[in-house]
């Protein structure tokens, strides 16, 4: 499977204004994220997820390191033809309609006239704000700015998405709809690089997931890999009886083992790596 | 899915559509209607105080009353509206929207310029064109009272020396709106870039005046400051040119076409200036 994106040794260090110390935001980070999967990137605030964003989209300048996006630099314009992005609490120009505004994200990313307003109005369909279309976007609720931003990120049909927070402020429904598109997104053989709070959404939506903690990547790998523990064993019975399964708890807890779900959740891996500063052990 | 060169070429028509939206977006400010209306009250009340006019003649009261009002009015329009919208993407983050899409910095920089810029020619366009109606009503009721003055069939106000005076603002303006954006793209609030527009805007109308103590002093320290003062500010006195058009005095179209190339290389010097600011700048 081909690189999408690839983080290599890049820190970043930033000037703290009035002295002559700078702050170290992210540290010799090493990532490499596949085409066609879903890469979840976690860390508790000011872990330097998004400064890592910004690096890969070309926003700002590693001090060391190197970011390429389908192996080109991430500071050239050109590595952003393949890339959707969609801010963390979206704020777009308030006085333009969301169809204007997808308009003119769709002109910018290069799409032609002639596909635009297609393209446009398949858009809206997709995140359902069909019916808000032709309203001010400053008259939009939180829910529907993400949804207009999900939109704008997928309007120049970009190979890869970075979608930070992308379901904040949307209600269940609207959450699991958003989910949906996301993982259709995957199917089509898109990248999406997901920055979320939600941990029970990253575990269910991700192929694989990063911890950062402190600016340094803690742990890295598949979400079953990471979710599974080393102690636990797990054996799948079909059909099995609650009447066969007190059986087998009662012959386990004979012959001295325990019974029980062989999984942690990642927000239970995400709080102990964050209470411990990434420490793994 | 979008196929990709291996460089993305320089876009003229991206910086167009920047500089649609941020000409949308000034046009539907509240500002801009109620500058544009304070302006035309302002010409329309030159009506009311047209008995007042010092010794001077009434349609050259009317026409510095224009002209005045276009100056001010277009500069405060021009500092205002440049360092919003332009600070005003960073500030609210939809620069970082923008410029993750494939987009030069440079084509952000041209095109928030030409929205503005060309914001503020409407501007004066409208103006000009209220003052050119202001002049011909006044011009016509004084031909009804004293016909003997037109016998030759010449008419009393240079209309088009009006035009072109407006035409020579717009660039005028152009330099300050670009040195407003040179501004913004490191400074940290619009209020910042805002009183630095009111300051390069007073130091350039009095910028001749440097240049004259630059050549009276004998310091070549000094003379060297004063001129490299008097090279890297522009003289926004230069652009005074509509002193006699309402005296039938005709406004000689090079002159015009010296103060056009005059603002059209600052706006250049400036806008690379902050073009080169602005790569730098993290978002």
């Amino acid at each position: 499977m081909s690189v999408a994106i690839s983080i290599q040794g890049v820190s970043k260090d930033f000037r703290i204004p009035g002295s002559k110390r700078r702050l170290r935001a992210v540290d010799n980070l090493n990532l490499e994220i596949d085409q066609a999967s879903i890469f979840g990137l976690l860390g508790p605030n000011g872990s330097g997820k998004s400064t890592t964003i910004k690096m890969a989209l070309g926003l700002i300048r590693p001090s060391e390191g190197r970011c390429e996006i389908l192996g080109k630099s991430s500071l050239e314009p050109s590595a952003r033809m393949g890339i959707g992005y969609l801010p963390e609490a979206p704020y777009f120009q308030r006085f333009l309609t969301g169809r204007e505004l997808l308009r003119y994200f769709g002109k910018l990313s290069g799409l032609p006239n002639s596909n635009l307003q297609d393209r446009v109005d398949m858009l809206l369909a997709k995140v359902g704000l069909d019916d808000a279309g032709d309203r001010r976007v400053g008259g939009y609720s939180k829910g529907m700015l993400q949804r207009i931003g999900l939109a704008q990120a997928m309007i120049g049909d970009p190979e890869i998405l970075i979608l930070d927070e992308p379901t904040a402020g949307v209600d269940p429904i609207g959450a699991a709809d958003i989910a949906s598109i996301i993982r259709e997104l995957r199917d089509e053989g898109r990248t999406v690089l997901l920055c979320s709070h939600l941990l029970s959404q990253v575990e269910t939506i991700c192929d694989r997931a990063a911890i950062m903690v402190k600016g340094k990547l803690a742990l890295e790998g598949s979400v079953d890999s990471l979710t599974s523990t080393s102690e636990w064993s797990s054996i799948c019975i079909d059909g099995l009886t609650t009447e066969g399964r007190e059986k087998l708890e009662a012959l386990a807890e004979e012959a001295g083992f325990e019974i029980s779900t062989p999984r942690r959740s990642l927000e239970e891996l995400f709080l102990e790596l964050s209470k411990r500063g990434g420490d793994r052990k | 899915m979008s196929k990709k060169s291996d460089r993305l070429p320089w876009s003229p028509g991206r910086m167009l559509v920047i500089a649609s939206n941020t000409f949308r977006e000034a046009v539907r400010m509240k500002l801009f209607l109620a500058m544009t209306g304070l302006a035309i009250c302002a010409l329309a009340s030159s009506f009311l105080f047209r008995e007042f006019n010092f010794g001077s003649s009434e349609l050259k009261f009317i026409t510095d009353f224009g002209f005045g009002g276009m100056t001010v009015f277009g500069s405060a329009l021009a500092i205002i509206v440049t360092a919003q919208l332009f600070l005003g993407e960073i500030e609210h983050r939809t620069a970082m929207t923008l410029l993750a899409k494939p987009v030069y910095r440079s084509e952000f920089v041209l095109g928030k310029f030409m929205g503005v810029w060309i914001t503020v020619a409407c501007f004066i366009g409208m103006l000009t064109l209220c003052l050119v109606l202001a002049l011909w009503m006044r011009e016509s009721s004084i031909r009804l009272e004293y016909p003997e003055e037109f016998e030759r069939g010449q008419g009393l106000v240079q209309y088009g020396g009006i035009v072109w005076f407006s035409l020579a603002q717009v660039f005028r303006i152009g330099i300050l709106c670009s040195l407003v954006i040179l501004f913004s793209t490191y400074a940290t609030s619009s209020l910042f870039a805002m009183v630095m527009g009111v300051l390069v805007w007073i130091v350039g109308q009095l910028q001749h005046i440097a240049t004259e103590v630059g050549q009276a002093v004998e310091s070549l320290a000094l003379k060297a400051v004063y001129g490299f003062a008097g090279f890297v500010l522009p003289n926004f006195h230069l652009f005074d040119v509509g002193e006699g058009l309402a005296m039938g005095e005709a406004l000689p179209i090079s002159v015009v076409g010296k103060l056009l190339i005059y603002g059209v290389l600052y706006s250049i010097f400036y806008l690379a200036v902050a073009t080169v600011s602005f790569n730098r700048r993290e978002l």
